[in-house]
């Protein structure tokens, strides 16, 4: 970390060093509390929601809470035989979107490790840094222009937007730039000499890939994975317009539009908060993925930023014009 | 770089030699990469092999290329073209955008749109700010830094739309928390109605919802901040807020800038937030785009997301203009 200066018995570097502190010290406690507020109104929504799901038979949108705390409105997510059941259409679209999601995920693994894969055989830098945007033009497009663009294009094809074909498609894009970077800061921090000591083994271009490339990077592509199937699992900017009514609605969509088809009770909070907590589970299976990583690792990393490969923190062309030099 | 351009000095022997070795070296380093390492892949592109790069790059560009590029082009195409009532027929015309100059609603919703970018941005900025700096320059342990970052970043991967409405009912209605805990503490009397379904709502819950746009970047660029550098200020002399303009704010530009575009683009394209939120009362240019793609009038849609494109480059033109992102980074 920071350079902290031997202490030396002369009188001078004392005083320096603990005026240095104190003054770090309070700034430190007072950052730490804004951290705190920070977080709070980062969460508060979304638990003030999760409270009011837990109501009791008379419960209602708003505050205060009333009745005694029960899971009734959790269960009318379930179970088909409860008053104001719901459990026809969420099973339905949780399951539908438990696929799309799914499927999407594997893709962008893929596509975003063989392109990782492509930059990594160095191209020659003119193309690589055009190559670079348009990756990341996928990450700056408004979700809705995407939805509206691919309406179009299927309009013009003649065709009906679908939830497999169109939405999934969709998607996806969303889900590359972010599998991209990551995978570029997992190659950012991988040895490649481990291969060519494999190669000089007698290991051919497969059995390497397989027995070697893979096992070291597999923790990415799972990130990727998950990323994937968390943006596809929210996304409702896109999907909106790429989906027809033939086709049983992924869930974001009967969250969105369930002021025009269900009466709004306290089981949408319920719906809400229990798809907000299948993505945080998500997010700490990725956060023990990383913890994995880490301990493969070899040397220390002194900042965060190298742990991210400076290049998953959507700080741009980073790694990319680093290489180039 | 090159010896030549020096002017030659007195030809000793030993400097001829000196010279002779900076050559040879020179013609080494300039040379192809090694027969071995081109076996082993390293650098094939230069060579022969180039057509791997192109097979692992082709799957992912070819679908870049049909959801992402194709669609984008048939915006364009359609702006341009008739209105049927079905859609749109293949009849040239700069009909849509010439009414769309005309259209005082388009106008006063870009306006508003713009305003609340603004808004968004310099409120993320300035309260996301702090926040990266204690994960990036106060937490010393990086375990601890990656764990309070996850933390804060967590609820990016929930759904946006969940999140919208749970600023509507439970926290901003008039029934809602806010509304409740303000009265309690008798800092107003009844419900504030501004609360719910408002402007102010839709800005205070996209900052909410793209903050962490702005502090990711931010983050990312504040723990690359030279230490040593800002040791050497507080050594110097440096106050903390010279030290911050004149050591740490320059070389966190570029994540301001990055974090900056990110916000800009997506509260200026927000479709969702504003539709949830606003509850129908607050329109955007996103939704006021939505509702002409329901109302079958696509190629006037296109025509408006085509000018807020063209405005979305534009500002983020702008914002690039405070750093130079690729000299930078």
């Amino acid at each position: 970390m920071t350079a902290v200066a031997p202490t030396m018995e002369r009188a001078q570097d004392a005083v320096v060093t603990r005026k240095v502190k104190q003054r770090r010290d309070w700034a430190k406690w007072g950052l730490a509390t804004y951290f705190v507020i920070f977080l709070f109104f980062l969460y508060i929504p979304i638990i003030l929601m999760a409270i009011l799901s837990f109501q009791g038979p008379t419960g209602q949108l708003t505050w205060p809470f009333r009745g005694p705390v029960t899971l009734d409105w959790w269960k009318t997510l379930f179970d088909s035989n409860v008053i104001n059941t719901v459990a026809d259409d969420v099973r339905a679209s949780g399951e539908q979107s438990l696929w799309l999601s799914l499927v999407a995920g594997g893709i962008v693994a893929v596509l975003g490790f063989s392109l990782s894969m492509a930059f990594r055989r160095r191209w020659r830098f003119k193309s690589d840094v055009v190559a670079f945007y348009v990756i990341m033009l996928a990450l700056m497009t408004p979700a809705f222009l995407v939805g509206l663009g691919n309406q179009l294009l299927w309009k013009f094809m003649g065709q009906t937007p679908d939830l497999w074909k169109t939405a999934l498609g969709a998607n996806v894009i969303w889900g590359i730039p972010f599998s991209f970077l990551v995978m570029l800061a997992v190659w950012n921090r991988y040895d490649r000499h481990i291969e060519e000591a494999a190669r000089d083994l007698g290991a051919n271009a497969a059995t390497t890939f397989r027995e070697v490339t893979l096992p070291l990077v597999w923790t990415g592509v799972f990130g990727s994975f998950l990323f994937g199937f968390t943006l596809t699992w929210n996304d409702f900017d896109r999907t909106i317009l790429l989906q027809n009514g033939y086709q049983a609605q992924p869930l974001p969509i009967l969250i969105g539009t369930w002021p025009s088809s269900h009466p709004i009770l306290p089981n949408l909070y319920a719906l809400g908060a229990g798809t907000t907590a299948v993505s945080l589970f998500l997010i700490f299976m990725v956060l023990v993925a990383v913890t994995l990583r880490l301990r493969f690792r070899g040397a220390p990393v002194r900042r965060a930023a190298e742990e991210f490969g400076d290049t998953a923190g959507l700080t741009g062309a980073g790694g990319l014009t680093a290489r180039a030099k | 770089m090159s010896s030549s351009s020096t002017p030659e000095p007195p030809a000793s022997d030993a400097t001829r030699v000196a010279l002779q070795e900076v050559e040879e070296a020179e013609a080494i380093l300039e040379q192809q990469p090694p027969q071995a390492e081109r076996a082993l892949g390293e650098a094939a592109a230069r060579g022969g092999g180039g057509w791997v790069t192109a097979v692992l790059a082709a799957p992912g560009f070819l679908w870049i290329g049909f959801y992402l590029i194709a669609p984008l082009v048939v915006i364009i195409l359609v702006s341009f073209w008739t209105r049927t009532d079905t859609g749109f027929s293949k009849v040239w015309t700069t009909a849509n955008y010439g009414d769309l100059f005309h259209d005082s609603t388009y106008w006063h919703n870009m306006l508003t749109t713009f305003e609340t970018s603004l808004i968004a941005v310099a409120a993320c900025l300035v309260l996301g700010f702090p926040v990266a700096y204690f994960l990036a320059l106060k937490v010393k342990s990086l375990r601890m830094q990656v764990a309070l970052f996850i933390i804060a970043l967590a609820p990016f991967w929930t759904s946006f739309l969940t999140r919208a409405l749970a600023w509507t009912f439970p926290l901003m209605g008039t029934e809602g928390a806010l509304n409740k805990s303000l009265q309690q503490l008798h800092v107003t009397s009844g419900p504030v109605s501004e609360f719910s379904y408002s402007l102010l709502s839709v800005r205070a819950a996209m900052v909410q919802l793209y903050i962490l746009f702005m502090i990711t970047p931010l983050f990312f660029s504040l723990s690359q901040v030279d230490r040593a550098a800002l040791e050497a200020a507080r050594d110097l002399g440096g106050n903390w807020w010279r030290t911050f303009r004149e050591v740490i704010l320059p070389q966190t530009m570029p994540g301001i800038v990055i974090g900056s575009i990110f916000i800009f683009v997506l509260t200026m394209g927000d479709y969702g937030t504003v539709a949830t939120v606003g509850g129908g009362n607050i329109t955007s240019v996103g939704t006021l785009i939505y509702s002409k793609t329901t109302a079958i009038e696509y190629p006037q849609g296109a025509a408006s997301a085509i000018l807020l494109v063209i405005l979305l480059m534009i500002g983020v033109w702008v914002i690039t203009r405070f750093s130079n992102l690729r000299e930078e980074l």
